[in-house]
């Protein structure tokens, strides 16, 4: 009796499922979990990632998918917090997924990659910059993305050789990515020969910067640099204005993007960004931003074509090393390039890329960029 | 590192004022709670929170509907804002603290932290959980000091911060020492039972202290939205901690303690920032509510006898 109300409950949860699922949806999909902040106060950069990454499984689906299967994006939210990832980590485990492309914030990949590590699945992520992630020895960790030791001295050379400030702060966020940028731009200007006259963490979520500001004005500073995400770098900027303090400023691609002008407004015209160089510009890509633009996305912003990168790469692997297992594929990414709409792709043992270019952007009031170098 | 210079001190001290004025504002709200119904509301950092909200939404609408006025704009903001948390601080008493007057004091407090999520995650959903931003209402102001040295800015904003603030903390203080329900509010505070039994409808009172809480927090979240011009639906949680920590410094119970505490707190967020580093600003602001507990366990201004039950 028991065993037939088991079947009995079991098929009818199978009729649910499937019902859900729409039938038409039978055959098997290749998942790849797509894993960053959706809600949060940088939801922004993971829609960034999320929008490449949905079109690259749109356009590699349309092409007949990946060896007779379709591509299908799971979409996570991880709201940029390590203890949020970590669950989602879980889930990615209990649904069987293989493959991750994210996450996006550096101080929730750090946490998850270890895990990705030891259950074997594949982790590409598009926008985490913080060196440490791939410094620990992984075999199933890559990215797309430069590192905080390419772009800091990116901004540290530009500040030293085209700026040269009398006196330079550097203020962080004392968060994994902000704080690790800002060493990297210290440790190259020292080198060459600039000492900073302040340098300094604020706390995430402060909104208040007047006691610092004032400090600045002071002393004299006459250049900023600020490691971490745009909601504190526009109030600082927007709140330096207000007392009369008018030093440049600079920060890395976790403030690039249009919202720093709606919290900034015009305070935000003139400071200086690092960021990938946009691949939307490259000739090679016009079909891809064409397809973009149809759907009014943006291909331009930093994380849609690293995003878009990191799905193909997956993809190409699978058709290439003719296997859908995790450990195989890292061993088949690791020995071959893949060309990609952010160029020819190799990655070095550590999974980081061989080759990248972060470039400096100055931002506008009205959130458009042009490149300075 | 350049060494002291008076003009940034005063400097230091107008940002000090400034940022404690809020703090005060929201600590009042905590502070007038608890000395009547001896009980934390921890829903009153969301009531903070809706009240920036409302402060931005109908800024922005009024700013559409043409109105150029910045007097014009704060006054019908101040009400409208003040209009609609006061009734949600009400609703706050009436569904989470009234129908659990009488049981154990953990439990209130329990529905309250309730409320509090419930408030937070509603805003998400109506209002998104990303950051929303306004441009700055009011800007400019009066620069000191010598023309190639270091000039004290006072902004035009600060100035209303400050001058809101007062007038907010004046009314209340006049409200509570000369009106009839002020007196009625004393009266709870001394002893609710005994007040009940001379014929103060203490329900009514205890409402009326939410209301008054839930409008000071009106006032200090437009201000904020003014002020900073960015805010999101988390906003809260900090706000309220720091304006607790304010109230407790000053005395919890004490009205004008929780207006002292919330300088004091300001100031010394202010100074630590200046003269150590940012990062210890909260540091400094707890060590100093510890330092000042174990001199005074009842705050600066708190009153030694009383003990609620």
């Amino acid at each position: 009796m028991k065993i037939f109300n088991r079947n009995v409950l079991s098929a009818a949860v199978g009729a649910i499922i499937l019902g859900l699922s729409g039938l038409a949806q039978a055959e098997e999909t290749i998942k790849i979990a797509v894993a960053g902040p959706i809600t949060g106060d940088v939801a922004q950069y993971g829609d960034m990632q999320m929008t490449g990454a949905k079109m690259a499984v749109e356009q590699l689906n349309a092409k007949g998918g990946v060896n007779g299967k379709k591509l299908e994006a799971v979409l996570l939210d991880d709201q940029c917090k390590p203890e949020q990832a970590v669950n989602v980590a879980g889930q990615i485990i209990n649904q069987k997924i293989k493959y991750v492309v994210g996450h996006l914030c550096s101080g929730a990949t750090i946490p998850v990659a270890k895990t990705y590590e030891e259950e074997g699945i594949l982790m590409i992520t598009p926008a985490a910059t913080n060196p440490t992630i791939t410094q620990q020895g992984y075999k199933m960790v890559f990215r797309t993305i430069g590192t905080d030791d390419q772009q800091g001295p990116t901004a540290g050379r530009y500040i030293a050789t085209q700026i040269k400030p009398k006196k330079l702060a550097i203020i962080h966020d004392s968060q994994t990515y902000g704080k690790g940028i800002a060493e990297e731009v210290r440790k190259t200007v020292e080198a060459a020969g600039i000492k900073p006259v302040l340098f300094e963490g604020i706390n995430k979520g402060q909104t208040d910067f007047s006691a610092l500001i004032t400090k600045m004005k002071k002393d004299g500073v006459d250049f900023v640099y600020y490691g971490g995400y745009h909601p504190e770098l526009g109030l600082l900027l927007r709140q330096s204005q207000d007392q009369g303090f008018h030093a440049k400023y600079m920060g890395p691609e976790g403030v690039g993007n249009k919202d720093i002008s709606a919290i900034a407004g015009p305070a935000s015209e003139g400071l200086l960004v690092t960021l990938p160089a946009d691949f939307s510009a490259d000739p090679a890509n016009a079909a891809l931003v064409k397809a973009f633009k149809d759907q009014n996305l943006d291909p331009s912003t930093p994380f849609a074509m690293p995003a878009y990168a990191a799905v193909q790469v997956i993809a190409d692997a699978i058709k290439g090393a003719k296997t859908e297992d995790p450990v195989k594929l890292a061993d088949y990414i690791h020995k071959n390039s893949f060309q990609t709409p952010i160029g020819k792709v190799a990655f070095k043992s550590n999974g980081d890329l061989k080759e990248f270019e972060f470039v400096v952007f100055k931002w506008h009031a009205d959130a458009t960029k042009t490149p300075v170098k | 590192m350049p060494g002291f210079s008076p003009l940034e001190f005063v400097q230091q001290i107008i940002n000090g004022l400034t940022l404690g004025s809020i703090y005060a504002l929201i600590a009042i709200g905590y502070t007038m709670v608890y000395g009547i119904i001896g009980m934390i509301n921890f829903a009153h950092g969301e009531i903070y929170m809706i009240g920036a909200y409302v402060g931005l939404l109908v800024i922005t609408a009024l700013g559409l509907f043409g109105m150029d006025s910045i007097t014009a704009i704060l006054l019908v903001t101040l009400a409208i804002g003040i209009l609609v948390t006061s009734a949600y601080g009400w609703t706050v008493e009436r569904l989470a603290y009234r129908p659990l007057r009488g049981s154990p004091r953990l439990v209130p407090l329990i529905s309250a932290i309730g409320v509090s999520i419930f408030l937070q995650n509603y805003v998400q959903i109506g209002q998104g959980a990303r950051d929303v931003s306004m441009q700055p209402l009011l800007s400019g102001g009066w620069q000191f000091g010598p023309a190639n040295g270091f000039q004290v800015y006072l902004s035009y904003m600060q100035v209303l911060i400050a001058v809101v603030t007062v007038a907010f903390m004046a009314g209340l203080s006049l409200f509570i020492a000369r009106s009839r329900m002020g007196r009625a509010c004393r009266a709870c505070s001394e002893d609710r039972g005994m007040a009940n039994l001379l014929g103060i409808d203490t329900n009514r009172v205890i409402a009326l202290t939410f209301v008054l809480g839930a409008a000071l927090a009106a006032v200090a979240g437009i201000l904020v939205s003014l002020y900073i011009g960015k805010i999101n639906p988390t906003i809260g949680f900090i706000a309220g901690l720091k304006a607790f920590t304010a109230a407790v410094l000053g005395g919890i119970g004490s009205i004008p303690g929780a207006m002292l505490g919330g300088i004091v707190l300001g100031l010394a967020e202010s100074f630590a920032s200046a003269y150590l580093k940012t990062e210890y600003k909260d540091v400094v602001a707890f060590v100093l509510l510890i330092l000042v507990l174990l001199v005074r366990p009842t705050g600066l201004l708190g009153r030694p006898d009383v003990e609620k039950v």
